[in-house]
């Protein structure tokens, strides 16, 4: 075999310049094709990221009717004791995280505007989201229930048990109803079981939200204000299960659903609670998917192009090689370890490129501005393009173009195995 | 009565081109026999069919009638693959376009035939070695094709070809790009590997100098053996 393989190595290079060039256009589609696929994949999983952190969770228990019906009638009963049972289901879950969460409308001196009004543990939120570090101004409320948030009532005094009445809201929201820190917002709904809910709350901080939709509508309160204002003690709209490793959501979805069948709770994934999104992203990927293609068909042209002159360029050797007792089978071994090999090394060269380039994105990321930074901002996305470093893309890459190796070099194997000695010997 | 071995054995073997459209008699009930340590010239003019007759001879082409037997087996019944395997062990070749393998060196050129018999490594060099330095190419033994003269690509070639230890060895108008003095080294060379060793050698030529140097000389016409002369060695 090493005979084979020096041989093989050798004649690539018998013509330097033209096998550099091969290389090079491989080279250069790989880094071309991951790197669409890098600031496809980087965009959506920040979106996904910002999604499940922020808005569902990667895992969310909740209520079998609250889909169907999201309003705080459909919380369910939460407490030391249920989480505790919660955290048993799987040792992957790091940690559960309670949410009340309606929508009501937040009115100030100027005007209206519909607000999705979450009851929060921010501690608990810091670990999954870093909601505290999102904070842009002024100070998040007090917290100082360091357990399941159900004790609402020991948190603080005052007439409603719970004071001072503080909100923290999203920067988009803020600016559209011109709130600041001191001002004092108006919260009007309904609670459980219509139930009359309304509070006023002081604005004590401004958050800055990563995913724009919520960044134009988000008010935060403490759980148990929360619970307090729309008549659910000790209810939970959803209990958000932080897993250890983010490969472990479907291991730990399938388990909990298993322990919570029977009940009127059920379990869902970020996937099944966001599917427009999923939709979305697929959607997405299809494109660069399709570019991609485009990208290698053209490449494997020119490839086969190089392949095709080299197979006719050489019909006379090959003739010889067969005359002096070759078998066509090692011939065609040498001829697809030689294409192989002008693949191999313009894989590796485009794995380096791309490597190179995609660590200085990390390092740099794209900032877009102007009308393209606004209508990626419309769909929700952060200005920036993000690049992901995800080894299966630089593998899959790997793989297309061995197939294409293979498949171009059933050409050269296939004129080989039909090769009429005489006439290449002549040729 | 010849005493000497049979090496090949042709019997009424004929090959026509284009059977369907216009057919053309490369070669006409062609039967001739080879013995062992034979230093013979295939000659004639072009287009006599000296070429097709060692192509049906080396197993590479197939007669369209006839029978070629080497060694007492019948090659023309053999499969492809069987007839591979037998070139390999049995027949040498020479090309008139050398056509040694480019991103070879000599030593490579000739160990490669060896390498493909599944020889021991040990002999594949040291055979390599001592076929250069008899060809006189010990200078020139990790050079490549495109470092080296016709002459010496030509003298690789032999010494690829007896690398395997064949039978017999084929030389397609080996001398015809070559210089006079190369072309008379490499008769020589060949003669004495005919002499010392008994190797049987086989050319199709029309170049005077290797007819000079033959024991048997055979024409051909028009796809069929005119006369067959054996002279005094």
């Amino acid at each position: 075999m090493k005979t084979y393989l020096i041989l093989a190595w050798r004649n690539c290079w018998r013509n330097r310049r033209r096998t550099w060039i091969t290389i090079s256009a491989i080279a250069f589609a790989v880094l071309l094709s991951i790197l669409m696929q890098s600031l496809n994949r980087g965009s959506h999983d920040l979106l996904v990221e910002n999604m499940a952190r922020y808005s569902t969770g990667y895992l969310q228990i909740r209520d079998v009717r609250f889909e169907d019906d999201p309003s705080p009638d459909n919380a369910f009963e939460y407490g030391d004791a249920i989480e505790k049972e919660v955290l048993a289901m799987h040792p992957d879950v790091r940690m559960v995280i309670p949410r009340i969460q309606t929508f009501m409308l937040a009115a100030d001196d100027e005007g209206t505007k519909g607000a999705l009004v979450m009851g929060v543990d921010p501690e608990r939120e810091q670990v999954l989201n870093g909601l505290m570090d999102q904070l842009v101004e002024g100070r998040f409320f007090s917290w100082k229930d360091g357990g399941s948030g159900n004790d609402g009532g020991s948190v603080n005094d005052g007439s409603s048990g719970i004071e001072p009445s503080e909100a923290v809201v999203s920067a988009g929201l803020a600016e559209r109803m011109e709130l600041a820190p001191g001002d004092t917002l108006a919260l009007i709904g309904q609670g459980r079981f219509g139930m009359s809910a309304s509070g006023l709350f002081v604005v004590s901080g401004i958050v800055k939200l990563p995913v724009v939709e919520m960044d134009r509508q988000t008010v935060y309160l403490s759980l148990p204000q929360a619970r307090y204002l729309l008549s659910a003690e000790e209810h939970v709209t959803s209990l958000l299960l932080l897993p250890r490793h983010k490969r472990d959501t479907d291991d730990i979805a399938q388990t909990v659903r298993t322990k919570l069948a029977g009940t009127e709770l059920t379990v869902a994934t970020w996937e099944e609670l966001m599917p427009d999104l999923l939709e979305f992203i697929k959607f997405d990927m299809a494109g660069s998917y399709v570019l991609s293609i485009i990208l290698y068909v053209v490449i494997g042209f020119g490839f086969f192009g190089t392949v095709l002159t080299l197979t006719l360029e050489r019909r006379r050797e090959f003739g010889v090689l067969l005359s002096v007792g070759l078998k066509r089978r090692l011939l065609s071994l040498i001829i697809f370890l030689e294409t192989l090999m002008v693949s191999v090394t313009g894989v590796l060269i485009g794995w380096l490129l791309t490597t190179g380039v995609l660590l200085y994105f990390v390092q740099n990321p794209i900032q877009l501005t102007g009308d393209l930074a606004e209508s990626i901002m419309d769909y929700g996305w952060e200005p920036i393009l993000p690049v992901s470093l995800d080894p299966g893309m630089f593998l899959s890459q790997g793989l297309i173009v061995f197939f294409l190796a293979v498949g171009i070099s059933l050409y050269p194997m296939a004129k080989i195995a039909r090769l009429k000695i005489i006439e290449a010997s002549r040729s | 009565m010849n005493k000497k071995k049979e090496v090949i054995r042709t019997e009424s073997v004929s090959k026509v081109y284009n059977p369907d459209t216009i057919p053309v008699h490369a070669l006409r009930e062609v039967s001739v026999r080879f013995d062992e340590g034979e230093f013979t010239s295939i000659v004639g003019p072009s287009g006599s069919g000296k070429t097709t007759l060692l192509n049906m001879i080396g197993g590479l082409d197939e007669p369209s009638s006839g029978q070629v037997f080497v060694h007492g087996q019948e090659i023309t019944a053999m499969s492809d693959r069987e007839r591979v395997a037998f070139r390999l062990e049995h027949i040498g070749f020479v090309f008139q376009y050398f056509n040694l393998i480019p991103v070879f060196t000599a030593r490579e050129n000739v160990s490669f035939v060896m390498f493909l018999q599944h020889r021991p490594e040990r002999e594949i060099r040291e055979r390599a070695e001592q076929l250069l330095v008899e060809m006189g190419l010990e200078e020139k033994m990790d050079s490549r094709p495109a470092e080296m003269s016709g002459g010496e690509q030509q003298r690789v070639a032999v010494a690829r070809a007896l690398a395997s230890r064949p039978s017999f060895i084929l030389a397609d108008e080996p001398t015809a790009n070559l210089d006079t003095v190369s072309a008379m080294n490499l008769l020589d060379m060949m003669a004495r590997m005919n002499r010392e060793e008994g190797v049987t050698f086989i050319f199709s030529t029309h170049d005077q100098r290797v007819i000079d140097r033959a024991r048997r000389v055979i024409r051909m016409v028009d796809g069929a053996v005119e006369s067959d002369e054996f002279r005094e060695g």
